[in-house]
């Protein structure tokens, strides 16, 4: 590629990189977003250790919810056993260092691959057809590694690995703001990739296959090699993000922690109540429901007349958090957001228009669009 | 194609590789016991706006999936341009500039109108920025303009009425450039003056770009004056092949298809 052709291709909507690159260029929501991560960012401060490591965990789940969601939530393909990535991931990083002592920095990348492979193995057959034969292999793909670890003793069976992992930098209980760094960094690399991928052609193209694998085809795009594609990089992330799990106190490799069907369950809930097909959404769902079920988990509330402890039926309650979300807000919570704040901002542009044919304006609006010139930047996607 | 061990040897009387831009020769679609598609033969001139007619159920769309890649033949051999593109999925022949509508739309409902005809334009690639250049989106803008739809750009296809969402189907196939259009029923559900207004613009395409087309429809009105010959299928076999007017006089078309009468 010459040099005035990554110019030309850096050159985003007639500004230049650098531009492009200004926060203060951004739209709103991106403003609000980066302003979430800088609280993220310096939110150590203010936690309690355990408070630190729940965190920590809410983030990894963030993760797998966003690999989740670059696969099912933007091409369609409903993955039900996105879990085994996280496990293949996770169960090979720990091995490789329990068994063979190689270090975390060795055994992550190498939980990537295998992750990959797998995603290759379970993804190449199935996605070449049109149908739902995705969503039926990988509802039976757990089922079958679970098959595997009960039969096969190196895996432990249901207790998982026993035995001392080596954690990532030799962080131990000890050091949870560093965990917490390291979490939210590997959260927000991946948040990074996830977006410039959905936000390339790429993404566009995974979002057109699932309106209509028909209109791919027909516009000379080839659908199965997107829809691998995806897959196999949603794979890698989980993977990642599975490996790196459990090479930090928070985690073990169990199946309860990686492979349980309740995670495939919890994670398109959580897809679902932060919003499918935006990242964003996922990444933000993600956060919600690993803290939210930490916190009723952790809960010694007891729902008075039916004397259940809220610990325990932590996943009915956010199951109807959830379905209240679906029914009111169908795209969940970042588009109903959205939409509601481009609503209260835009009450007196141009684009609503009263019924006399007249322009809609209130006092609170025009206060609301003051402070809209104030923080500048317009929202002019989606 | 010299090497093509599907051609047919040179003094027989079958269609080859090169009797045309688009040939089908004996090709045959069957389904379970059903045969839909029995070994029809006919071959499409290059710059000709070919009618492709046959009453309901005679097969006529499945032998345009079978063209565009949908579905693979059951036997026979399809030629494009000299090559045997049998076999090729849809996206290939696209590429190789065959293009196609749908004779039930498919749009993409998440997405404007432009970013519905904007998405043949990006590269089949799995790294690219292309679509979020300027360059991309003027073409788009350049294609609706063609069909009719630059007033309607930033409205979402469940906006556009009927007509506006063929020129949308329309738009789409002709963004990806291609050299020969299929195009299924894009009469149906219109009205006289918007017939009218595709047929003009599909003779525009013809004239100024060199676009073959083969239409498919019922609307004989809107068709024949369009068209500059026709084949007549019925139960998946070549009923009759002729000018307009030599069609409207065969008796065999008049009462498998006009329904006798007038």
């Amino acid at each position: 590629m010459s040099n005035s052709d990554l110019s030309e291709r850096l050159d985003v909507e007639g500004g230049t990189f650098r531009q492009w690159l200004n926060p203060l260029n951004k739209p709103l929501r991106h403003k609000i977003g980066l302003l979430v991560l800088l609280l993220l960012a310096v939110l150590p401060v203010a936690l309690t250790s355990s408070e630190a490591l729940i965190f920590a965990s809410a983030f990894f789940f963030a993760m797998f919810a966003m690999s989740w969601d670059l696969v099912s939530g933007y091409t369609g393909q409903i993955s039900f056993g996105h879990t085994v990535f996280f496990t293949v991931g996770g169960y090979s990083a720990a091995l490789l260092n329990m068994e063979m002592g190689l270090s975390p920095l060795m055994t992550i990348p190498a939980g990537v691959l295998v992750a990959a492979l797998a995603g290759l193995v379970i993804g190449v057959p199935t996605l070449r057809l049109r149908g739902p034969y995705l969503s039926l292999v990988t509802l039976i793909a757990p089922l079958i590694l679970f098959g595997v670890f009960r039969y096969f003793p190196i895996f432990g069976g249901e207790s998982g690995l026993s035995g001392e992992i080596d954690n990532l930098f030799g962080l131990g209980f000890n050091d949870v703001i560093p965990v917490y760094y390291l979490a939210f960094g590997l959260f927000v690399v991946v948040l990074t990739v996830l977006l410039a991928v959905t936000r390339s052609d790429a993404g566009r193209i995974f979002t057109a296959i699932r309106e209509s694998e028909d209109a791919v085809n027909s516009a000379g795009l080839n659908p199965a090699k997107f829809k691998i594609f995806a897959f196999v990089l949603s794979a890698a992330i989980g993977g990642l993000a599975g490996a790196a799990f459990v090479h930090t106190p928070s985690a073990s490799p169990t199946p309860n922690t990686l492979l349980a069907l309740a995670i495939n369950i919890e994670i398109i809930i959580a897809v679902f109540i932060g919003g499918a097909g935006t990242i964003v959404g996922a990444a933000a769902g993600g956060l919600f429901f690993g803290l939210t079920r930490s916190f009723l988990e952790g809960s010694e509330l007891v729902i008075p007349v039916a004397n259940v402890a809220i610990a325990e039926v932590y996943l009915i309650l956010l199951s109807v958090i959830a379905l209240v979300i679906i029914y009111a807000l169908p795209g969940g919570l970042l588009r109903g957001s959205i939409v509601g704040g481009r609503r209260v901002l835009n009450r007196n542009s141009d684009e609503d228009v009263a019924t006399d044919g007249g322009e809609m304006v209130n006092p609170v609006a025009q206060i609301l669009n003051n402070y809209r010139d104030f923080l500048g930047g317009d929202d002019d996607e989606r | 194609m010299s090497a093509d061990q599907d051609a047919p040897p040179e003094w027989s009387d079958e269609l080859g590789p090169n009797d045309g831009i688009l040939v089908m020769s004996e090709l045959t679609k069957q389904f379970g016991g059903i045969t839909a598609v029995d070994e029809l033969s006919f071959a499409v001139q290059e710059e000709e706006i070919l009618g492709f007619i046959g009453p309901n159920g005679a097969g006529k769309s499945t032998t345009f999936n079978c063209i565009s890649g949908i579905y693979p033949p059951t036997d026979g051999n399809i030629w494009y341009k000299g090559e045997n593109v049998t076999d090729l999925p849809p996206y290939k022949m696209v590429k190789r500039g065959m293009a196609r509508t749908f004779q039930s739309f498919r749009p993409l409902e998440d997405r404007t109108v432009l970013q519905n005809i904007a998405l043949p334009l990006v590269p089949d690639k799995l790294f690219s920025l292309a679509g979020l250049r300027g360059e991309t989106i003027k073409k788009a803008e350049g294609v609706c303009e063609l069909v009719g739809l630059d007033d309607r750009m930033d409205m979402t296809p469940d906006e556009l009425p009927h007509a506006g969402m063929l020129r949308l189907e329309l738009g789409r196939a002709l963004a990806t450039n291609p050299d020969l259009l299929l195009l299924d029923e894009p009469f149906a559900g219109l009205s006289d003056p918007e017939v009218e207004s595709i047929s003009d613009l599909l003779k525009q395409l013809r004239s100024e770009a060199g676009v073959t087309l083969v239409v498919v429809d019922h609307n004989m009105r809107g068709l024949f004056p369009l068209i500059d010959r026709a084949v007549v299928i019925r139960f998946g076999e070549l009923l009759a092949e002729g000018t307009p007017e030599e069609i409207r006089s065969d008796p065999m078309v008049k009462e498998a298809y006009l329904g006798g009468g007038n």
